[in-house]
């Protein structure tokens, strides 16, 4: 066997089709991004541990994330806030984790999205099934995960094909495979769902410009909601009164200590604000919720700085309206007394 | 930590620079990779060394008893200890709540009322493993098969030895402590020939494995619906593949490091797939456990030496351990139960049907071994009595009405790799790689290399662990 020969040559072809593979996905407009995973998510939650009641958590689904932008907040505080909210997401799981497994007794700005907050307590359930399995995560993950994540970091911020996007962006083998299709042996009614958001270190998220310049990429995405609508229409009715006593119970506790809520209603916008009103009124929702939480509450619809704020996809804001709308609730919540504990110079 | 996996690039990079470099004599070089190994295992979690070492100590001390000891009381209290704590290592990490589920039952079928809380203790990865290697060491002592262990360090490094630890080949004493006894150095084509197999083995596992055949296992596993027969067999048949590529990817992974510092690991696979049948099977599919279970159970068990009922009940016997020694649950001992009688039904044919295998018939004889084995399958990787038998019914064709999970595309692809694969096993069943490697010109071989390489690359494996960490 000539090995030495065969090493040589192969490294020279594996170099050479690395480099062509990723020059081509840069020619298709696939750019570098960082991965929203479980890893990301918890060097945020390790923060929680030595965070003082000082620090600002932000907890909801994918509209705290979206929305909250951690530049204006902290330009308006001083504080850089720790970001857990999770896309898809039901803030409760990630709530309890913070109430029962820290000491944490600062402030938490929980984001509430109807659909998902009052959605369900069922473990299995997607809304609790996703958040917990990054507390899981956290609580389990090992040295060598936390090394992998380190390493990748370099990897997925200079090269396009190292991506963990999937579906119809998604570029690694898996996902290439994925998409071949013949027959229709079984339906998947789902429309195709691009990735709108491009996420950093310490998970401040903005949406894609795409999505704001390109309304055909923005209605793909509507598509999706109106999708996960029709979905939700014919599926269990949201689960208000155990949703609500388990996130009152979680609350004592937190107040008991120290602690400090702040639940914000993120906008939407179009079709499915208009779903929104009909399948979690805020009468019997929001407003209920509020009531019996007895902390400071922010719905965008009150304030007429907010309420005709528009969203690209209806349901999240572009990068320039998130930022114009955490400076305006920032602005807000000092002038009502709820953020108090400020480092300003 | 994971072979495939960043963290061990870089911890391999390191390793193999200290190995080669001039700073160490043999002696410390053994000492580093002792120390690797122990952060190879301490990345995943720390303080489970601890039973690492005590599994070392317990077994060095009896295998020092063991070589001067003569009393023959006395020896084999030295034996029951090391199998006391190795065996009660997996007994309370891996069986304990299994143990006591069945407990609970019995007794509350009495009407007893009696309820228990599972601790929910984590599994030591790789304990199954390594226990049943130094136990061997132990019982080849006590059995004076082999030497005692010169050094504690070598020993140390026999039962620790990172590229085998957690997930075998399961090596003997006398192969592998050998082996550290004078300096090791890969010549420049065993070290070339190691990241040979080290690419195979991720290829195996990141491409085969994870990309191409987990999805339509887990999809077809996951459902809660009585499945139509072509997705009850394809998810089947993916999972046949999945455990093969991964757990052969594995071995052929340590394999190929272990060659890269110049040790010699044994095959753990030799195309199993392609066996002619069941005992032919247990040659080829992890021969190491498989050598071990004959050695340490069938054969003490009374093995063929002792009548036919013996050899019967000991077969089954040692099939059903085996299959506890893969999960604590009762799906795994079913899964030990088929195999144990298919080769009791095997031997029968051969005692009261025999017939010459030809090439013609020996394809059918392979095939039908494979699709047996594939039943097998169900019960190894069903979660409940009831998935499985959902899956076993489809399978035979008792539910056409069945649901369809499985896209086109998704059966055409796992038909695809489960043919290639069966036809692959078939025609490498009397070679190996090394052998065609050998015959192949280097650019073909370059090409082969480099394709793997890159597929390997593009499916960006994002550290899916080996299934059989969990056993």
């Amino acid at each position: 066997m000539h090995l030495k020969q065969s090493l040589i040559i192969a490294v020279t072809l594996v170099i050479i089709s690395v480099t062509a593979w990723e020059l081509f996905w840069r020619s298709q407009g696939v750019y570098p991004t960082l991965d929203d995973n479980e890893a990301l998510w918890a060097n945020q939650r390790a923060r929680v541990e030595k965070a003082t009641n000082n620090d600002i958590l932000l907890m909801g689904s994918s509209r705290v994330l979206f929305d909250m932008q951690l530049d204006q907040w902290q330009e308006q505080t001083g504080i850089r806030p720790i970001q857990l909210a999770s896309v898809g997401s039901s803030p409760l799981p990630i709530f309890h984790d913070v109430v029962e497994n820290t000491k944490f007794n600062g402030t938490i700005l929980v984001g509430v999205t109807p659909g998902l907050f009052f959605s369900t307590t069922n473990p299995d359930a997607q809304p609790w099934q996703w958040p917990q399995s990054k507390v899981d995560f956290y609580k389990k993950r090992t040295y060598a995960q936390m090394s992998n994540h380190l390493l990748s970091i370099p990897l997925q911020k200079n090269l396009a094909f190292i991506s963990e996007d999937q579906g119809v962006d998604g570029v690694k083998l898996k996902e290439l495979l994925g998409k071949i299709s013949i027959g229709n042996r079984v339906v998947d009614s789902m429309p195709p769902f691009h990735a709108f958001g491009e996420i950093a270190l310490d998970r401040n998220l903005k949406m894609k410009q795409i999505t704001v310049t390109d309304t055909a990429y923005a209605n793909s995405v509507i598509k999706v909601w109106r999708f996960f609508m029709k979905a939700a229409a014919s599926g269990p009715p949201p689960d208000k009164a155990s949703t609500m006593a388990f996130f009152l119970k979680d609350l004592k506790k937190f107040k008991a200590r120290g602690g400090q809520v702040i639940l914000v209603r993120c906008p939407s916008s179009g079709s499915l604000r208009f779903g929104e009103n009909m399948g979690v009124p805020r009468a019997n929702f929001w407003d209920d919720l509020v009531k019996q939480s007895h902390v400071k509450a922010y719905h965008f619809e009150d304030y007429e700085s907010l309420k005709n704020l528009k969203c690209p996809e209806e349901s999240h804001l572009s990068g320039k309206d998130a930022a114009y709308f955490t400076t305006e609730i920032v602005k807000i919540m000092k002038a009502d007394g709820a953020l108090t504990n400020l480092k300003t110079n | 930590m994971l072979f495939n996996s960043l963290s061990f690039v870089v911890f391999l990079v390191i390793v193999l620079a200290l190995y080669y470099s001039k700073l160490f004599n043999w002696t410390s070089k053994k000492r580093m990779l002792l120390f690797a190994s122990y952060v190879f295992y301490g990345l995943w979690n720390p303080p489970l060394v601890i039973l690492l070492w005590i599994s070392t100590m317990v077994d060095w001390v009896a295998g020092k008893k063991l070589a001067v000891e003569d009393n023959q009381k006395r020896r084999k209290l030295w034996l029951m200890l090391s199998m006391f704590v190795n065996l009660g290592f997996l007994a309370f990490f891996k069986y304990r709540d299994f143990l006591l589920d069945n407990f609970t039952t019995v007794v509350n079928t009495y009407g007893y009322g009696y309820q228990t809380q599972p601790m929910d203790i984590i599994l030591p990865m790789g304990i199954s493993f390594y226990t049943f290697q130094t136990m061997s060491y132990t019982i080849d002592m006590y059995l004076r098969r082999t030497e005692r262990a010169k050094t504690f360090l070598d020993f140390a490094l026999y039962v620790t030895f990172f590229p085998q630890l957690v997930a075998g080949p399961i090596v003997r004493a006398q192969d592998l402590i050998s082996q550290f006894y004078e300096e090791k150095r890969a010549t420049v084509n065993q070290f070339i020939w190691g990241i040979f197999l080290l690419t195979l083995g991720l290829f195996q596992k990141v491409v085969m494995a994870d990309t191409l055949l987990s999805d339509a296992v887990d999809t077809v596993y996951g459902s809660d619906k009585i499945l139509n027969f072509w997705d009850a067999w394809m998810g089947t048949l993916a999972f046949s593949g999945q455990i093969f590529f991964d757990f052969a990817g594995y071995s052929t992974c340590a394999i190929g490091i272990a060659l890269m510092l110049g040790i010699i690991l044994p095959d753990n696979f030799k195309y199993p797939y392609g066996s002619l049948g069941f005992s032919d099977l247990w040659k080829r599919w992890h021969i190491t456990l498989s050598s071990w279970l004959r050695d340490y159970l069938y054969i003490p068990l009374g093995g063929n030496k002792h009548g036919v009922v013996r050899m019967y009940a000991a077969l089954m016997i040692t099939m059903l351990l085996g299959g506890l020694w893969h999960g604590a649950a009762w799906t795994f001992i079913v899964w030990g139960g088929l195999h144990g009688s298919y080769l009791i039904l095997e031997r029968l044919q051969r005692q009261y049907l025999p017939f010459k295998i030809t090439k013609w018939n020996g394809m059918f004889l392979a095939f039908t071994t494979f699709t047996c084995v594939n039943i097998t399958w169900v019960f190894f990787r069903a979660k409940e009595f009831k998935t499985a038998w959902n899956m076993i019914t489809s399978m035979f064709y008792l539910n056409p009405e069945g649901e369809k999970v499985l896209t086109s595309f998704d059966i055409l692809k796992v038909g695809m790799v489960i043919g290639l694969l069966f036809i692959c096993h078939w025609f490498m069943r009397n070679t190996s790689v090394e052998a065609v490697s050998k015959r192949l010109s280097p650019i073909v071989l370059a090409v082969v290399w480099a394709v793997m390489f890159f597929l390997v690359v593009i499916s960006q494996g994002s550290g899916e662990q080996f299934i059989y960490f969990q056993f």
